[in-house]
């Protein structure tokens, strides 16, 4: 297995204040990596870096063999490979669901529009929205959202998907249907990175957790050790407080 | 990236270069001039009640065209105004009963004297108390801006403490005495005299001042030869006796009645009805002028404003500081002082002529444009800032991600924006009138100056407005649905 995501010694600071502290991280092929912490702890800012979403003052970043932190490097390029959903969605509302879907690969000459097309039919059925095509994302609940959202991600066949609190912004009874579209897709084989609370999830499927805590790796390990036997007190005590909320 | 850069400024390179490249010129083989003249200013020039322009100045201009063999296109406009687009080289020559005084000769090279005048006072027929000038001390006095009589007036104010009330035409200051708001007016003899005796309800009150001869007016140092083609075709005319019937038919015994012919139905019933009846063709005219400008404006001015606001939420910064000036200087900028700058003050900068519809249209763009500019980026910023992110996210680059994405859904807020300037550009062609656009305000003010029926034109020029505003906003609602 090759390591997809490698990134060394990553800072980043807003101002005065320092949000990333000195980041190491390898990714493998197929691997599912679910990153918990408290807020404020840098783990979505960390996601959003892996894309260049945010700078970085130092450090290196490869991902897909793209070195991420060059400013010479085509970000574009680079992000073509790699899949990113939001908590917010970030649906096109002005598009239909199918427009929202086959826009980019489109637009960049990936596919042709019929091509596009039928691989976005494809990927609605996959995710069991196969009806809402042709509406408008409004139409549609939040849950329905986020499976939109994936399918749109999935549509650029990334090598790598990011996942920024996808179930945050949902009801309830909403992240069953997401988690389980998740789940598919790390059964598939995909690599994931995954911020989120949903610790069920984390359990579930990741073959590694780890724990962001003041703009660092705090620990990191397979979920039974990280959940059963954290190292260290921060750790524990994170734990503690959403395990017996 | 940089391709986005270039065809935007290839864009605006093209739009400057379609203004400057719109000038025309003529290829005949007769010379001819453009040329200036006051609105109304009975018996030299006003408009017949078919919207042509007679009176003696407009006769003998006709008379010495013909002999000396040159065409010309007329401008009215108010004197003042004429005589600042003499100065921006806008117009050839200025021919509008003006003086001819040592000030003037500063910068006007003028024809022979071709008429005997003086500066009188007039005070209102009815007015027993005011005999001579001594009476008018610490009064309120009317002037035409930029006319002997207003110099008379200013260089005599501080002795008589006079306060001067400025107005545009004759008409206007005329009836500022009768209704009372000023005492007196200063006038040129032969017009108040004519005025007078055509039944404007005045008396004059002191011997001519200043006097001196009426004179055909070109820059100084340009167009000799149309000066010279003056001279010598008046002499002509002179000589000919043409030029004395020319005066005869305005100052002789039954002489054109130049209020009768003016306005011979509306003055016998001034009825809405009579004056719509008797101007049709002059408020049509002036309405398509509007509707034109309006139209040309707002689309060219959306195309300007869509293309500053694209820079103004640019990656680079020069970009972005680029359409924040040009926003904020046009925006900051009364349009009655940008009208001016460009009809008038830009041509004495280049040395090339704008026509008034060109300078009018620009003025609209860049003053339309601004407001435009700044609701567009503010709805393209108002967009959520997730929509960028996930666009590029899919890997569009910047350019395409904004067209694609953040572009459609800030433009469809704007909208209603979009409505209420295409509303705010009719109404705001109006103050084009002041360059000598000849639009639906200014043909107000032709008509007026013509049959005196001031509260019924300007009813129906308001009624003319808010008729076409109203069927403009319907279509602007009709199509705002469609688009949703």
């Amino acid at each position: 297995m090759a390591a997809i995501v490698d990134v060394k010694d990553v800072h980043k600071s807003y101002g005065s204040n320092e949000v990333l502290k000195g980041i190491d991280l390898e990714v493998q092929e197929g691997e599912v990596v679910v990153m918990i912490g408290p807020s404020g702890s840098g783990k979505s800012t960390f996601l959003r870096t892996l894309n260049h979403l945010e700078d970085t003052d130092s450090g290196k970043i490869v991902i897909n063999g793209w070195d991420v932190s060059d400013s010479k490097t085509n970000i574009d390029k680079t992000r073509e490979t790699i899949g990113m959903v939001f908590q917010h969605f970030n649906l096109f509302p002005h598009l239909t669901v199918l427009e929202n879907m086959t826009l980019a690969p489109v637009e960049l000459g990936k596919y042709s529009k019929d091509e596009a097309e039928a691989k976005a039919l494809e990927l609605l059925d996959r995710v069991g929205l196969r009806d809402k095509a042709d509406v408008k994302p409004t139409t549609l609940s939040g849950g329905q959202k986020q499976r939109v959202a994936i399918a749109r991600a999935l549509e650029m066949n990334p090598k790598i998907m990011l996942f920024d609190e996808p179930t945050s912004a949902l009801d309830p009874e909403m992240v069953g249907d997401v988690l389980q579209v998740m789940k598919d897709l790390a059964k598939d084989g995909m690599t994931m990175i995954v911020v989120t609370h949903e610790m069920g999830f984390a359990k579930q499927v990741a073959d590694r957790v780890v724990f962001f805590a003041d703009g660092l790796i705090n620990e990191q390990g397979k979920p039974e050790d990280v959940f059963n036997h954290p190292q260290h007190e921060r750790t524990k005590d994170f734990l503690d407080k959403v395990l017996n909320a | 990236m940089n391709k986005w850069l270039k065809s935007i400024l290839t864009l605006i390179v093209l739009m400057f270069g379609m203004f400057v490249g719109g000038t025309t010129s003529f290829a005949a083989d007769k010379p001819h001039y453009t040329i200036a003249t006051d609105t109304t200013y009975p018996p030299f020039e006003f408009q017949d009640k078919d919207g042509e322009y007679r009176g003696i100045d407009m006769d003998m201009l006709k008379a010495i065209s013909k002999e000396e063999g040159f065409t010309y296109t007329l401008k009215p406009m108010s004197f003042n105004a004429g005589v600042q687009a003499i100065q921006a080289g806008q117009v050839d020559g200025l021919l509008a009963g003006m003086s001819i005084t040592p000030e003037r000769e500063k910068s006007f090279d003028f024809s022979v004297p071709y008429y005997k005048t003086g500066v009188v006072i007039a005070v209102n027929g009815k007015d027993k108390d005011n005999k001579s000038l001594d009476d008018l001390k610490g009064k309120k006095v009317a002037v035409k801006t930029g006319t002997a009589g207003a110099q008379y007036a200013q260089s005599i104010a501080k002795e008589y403490d006079l306060k001067l009330s400025f107005f545009n035409d004759s008409n206007t200051m005329y009836n500022d005495v009768k209704v009372g708001n000023t005492v007196a007016a200063f006038e040129d003899q032969p017009v108040m005299a004519y005025a007078i005796n055509q039944g404007t309800d005045m008396n004059i009150i002191t011997k001519p001042v200043n006097t001196g001869g009426y004179g055909f007016g070109v820059k100084k140092g340009a167009n000799a030869e149309l000066l010279k083609s003056f001279d010598k075709g008046y002499d002509k005319l002179v000589k000919s006796g043409e030029y004395d019937k020319i005066v005869q038919n305005y100052l002789g015994d039954n002489s054109y009645n130049y209020k009768k012919n003016a306005a011979n139905e509306a003055a016998a019933k001034p009825t809405i009805w009579n004056i719509l009846k008797e101007n049709k063709s002059a408020l049509l005219d002036g309405l398509f002028k509007t509707i034109q400008l309006t139209l040309i404006g707002i689309i060219l001015a959306s195309i300007w404003g869509m293309l500053l606001a694209v820079m103004g939420v640019m990656p680079s910064k020069i970009m972005r500081g680029i359409s924040t000036s040009i926003i904020y200087l046009f925006r900051g900028l009364p349009m009655l002082v940008l009208a001016f700058f460009i009809y008038i003050g830009l041509p004495n900068l280049t040395g090339s002529k704008i026509p008034a519809f060109t300078a009018g249209v620009i003025t609209l763009v860049l003053n339309e444009g601004a407001y435009i500019a700044s609701f567009v980026k503010g709805g393209f910023l108002s967009v959520d800032k997730g929509q960028l992110e996930a666009a590029r996210s899919l890997g569009m680059p910047y350019g395409k991600a904004m067209r694609k994405v953040v572009m459609p859904q800030g433009i469809r807020l704007t909208i209603p924006s979009f409505i209420n300037q295409f509303i705010i550009t009719l109404k705001d062609t109006s103050i084009l009138s002041a360059i000598g656009i000849i639009e639906l305000t200014q043909t107000g003010t032709l008509i007026i100056a013509r049959n005196l029926q001031g509260f019924r034109v300007w009813l129906i020029i308001g009624a003319m407005y808010l008729i076409v505003i109203t069927l403009l906003t319907w279509l602007s609602n009709w199509m705002e649905k469609r688009i949703k």
